[in-house]
């Protein structure tokens, strides 16, 4: 279980993060919702030790973030991680170098289920499907947990249906999965809780199908009701 | 150790079409530098001899010979050195700012490496020491080179033979990149090697507190540098000599091994703690 406890965040003036607290259960799609610059891309990158917090604890199965964590748990964040003049072969091979976690067997899956040729550069990529090899790179991690940054932007429909589809297949099965978004409608069936943050602070944290029986709510009603009052 | 290793060829690969253009054009610079010197001296001694009639004994006397001393102190041979140091001055910052502006993110993925971020940072220095001694160890096999071409293309009478020692021990610069004793290799190049890490703590604040970082940066340059020259400022300052040269060269070390101890140390601290992508 990822566990974020009380975290705080300034930028300069602002307050982003003002005592965030939330769970991400392994297993379960988590999904941060926000309006752009709520901070939810801090959070991931605080999980990650990329962007230190000021105040809080970030524990992971109850442990904190070391160095052996990142063969635990993995980021794909909204732009690519690898060097634009590689190819996506070459950055294969340089994951392959660096983590044990890595499985070639599931890369390889990946590229023929993203269509993917792996002599072709990152940089001659489409955008969707560089954000597909983004995917690949993280999801070929035998990881337990992911954290994916809004993995539907500024990507065309074929694109994130296909992206939509890997969160239902067993490349993302029994895996503690934390998503951040502002489009809700692409995965609104696929995820298993929901944490809605505004002004630095966890509005409501809630459990979709829970709240679809007991209450009769969609994520998009609970998100009406929270914030527009 | 196996990442560390990875991690630094990684980085050699990444500059390795640049070193290689800077060895080409030092290379290619320093070979026709002599080549065109040497055609020219002899061009103009022909015309003087043959054609004004002076004698070889007065040619000399008024021209002088040629040797790899007017070789080594030409812009065909300086020119070169100077662009390869600018390129790894520029380099050392180069080396952190290329993952991290714009949109260029690899940033993310090295410090997501399941290994130490120490890692990350002596990878990058060692990188930078090893293609530094490259760079010197081709100057060092093209001396004798140039030498040999001088030879073939300036006739005995006209010309100053050297061995490569001499030549190293009679220009300034040379005597710098390539210094005749170990003691005062490993004084010259710990001294830069201490400048790198220096440099790249201040390139760490920076990027872990940004504008105030980047003040941080040239106060921590400024406090690295007065520490390592206490003593010579210290001396300078009372206008006395406390200290015998070789005292002074013992302090210099211990302070130089201590500056660098502390960049590096801070270094970790501020790539596990503070640094912010």
């Amino acid at each position: 279980m990822i566990e974020a406890k009380e975290l705080k965040k300034r930028f300069g003036r602002k307050q982003i993060l003002n005592g965030v607290s939330f769970t991400a259960n392994k297993g379960e799609i988590t999904c941060l919702i926000g309006i752009n610059g709520v901070g939810k891309t801090t959070i991931l990158k605080g999980i990650m030790n990329l962007t230190p917090m000021d105040s809080g604890q970030i524990l992971i199965d109850g442990e904190k973030m070391s160095k052996d964590m990142y063969e635990k748990i993995t980021f794909i964040p909204d732009a690519i991680t690898m060097i634009p003049t590689m190819t996506i072969a070459e950055a294969m091979q340089f994951m392959q170098d660096y983590y044990k976690s890595w499985n070639q067997a599931r890369a390889t899956e990946l590229l023929r289920f993203f269509k993917l040729k792996q002599e072709e550069k990152i940089s001659s990529l489409s955008k969707g499907n560089t954000a597909k090899v983004n995917l690949l790179l993280g999801l070929a991690l035998d990881v337990d947990y992911l954290l994916m940054d809004e993995p539907f932007s500024g990507i065309d429909i074929f694109s994130r249906e296909q992206i939509a589809d890997v969160f239902t297949s067993h490349l993302v099965e029994d895996r503690g999965v934390v998503i951040t978004t502002h489009e809700i409608n692409d995965i609104e069936h696929l995820i298993d809780k929901v944490v809605l943050l505004d002004n630095g602070v966890v509005l409501k944290e809630f459990r979709t199908e829970e709240m679809r029986e007991d209450e009769g709510k969609s994520v998009v009603d609970v998100m009406r009701e929270v914030y527009r009052g | 150790m196996k990442r560390y290793l990875k991690l630094v060829n990684f980085e050699i690969g990444r500059f390795m079409k640049i070193y290689l253009v800077l060895i080409g054009i030092t290379i290619l610079s320093q070979l026709i530098g002599v080549i065109v010197m040497a055609k020219n001296y002899v061009a103009n001694a022909n015309e003087v001899i043959f054609v004004d009639s002076l004698p070889l004994e007065q040619f000399i006397e008024q021209y002088g010979e040629m040797g790899m001393m007017d070789v080594v102190g030409s812009i065909w041979f300086i020119g070169p050195i100077a662009l390869c140091a600018a390129a790894f001055i520029f380099y050392i910052f180069f080396i952190w700012y290329r993952d991290w502006v714009g949109k260029n993110t690899f940033i993310y993925r090295l410090l997501m490496l399941p290994t130490s971020r120490l890692n990350i940072l002596l990878s990058k220095a060692t990188a930078i020491f090893i293609m530094v001694f490259g760079l010197v160890s081709v100057q060092l096999i093209l001396l004798p080179i140039e030498s040999m071409l001088l030879k073939w293309n300036v006739p005995f009478d006209f010309r100053i033979d050297m061995t490569v020692s001499e030549i190293i021990n009679n220009n300034s610069y040379l005597f710098i990149l390539i210094p005749d004793s170990f003691i005062q290799f490993i004084i010259n190049y710990g001294i830069g090697f201490m400048v790198v890490f220096i440099l790249f703590t201040a390139i760490l604040f920076e990027r872990s507190f940004r504008w105030k970082g980047a003040l941080l940066g040239i106060i921590y340059c400024a406090i690295a540098s007065i520490i390592f020259l206490a003593p010579l400022i210290y001396e300078i300052g009372f206008e006395a000599s406390f200290f015998y040269t070789e005292e002074i060269f013992v302090i210099e070390i211990i302070l130089g091994i201590l500056v660098t101890a502390m960049s590096i140390w801070l270094s970790k601290l501020l790539l596990n703690k503070k640094v912010t992508v």
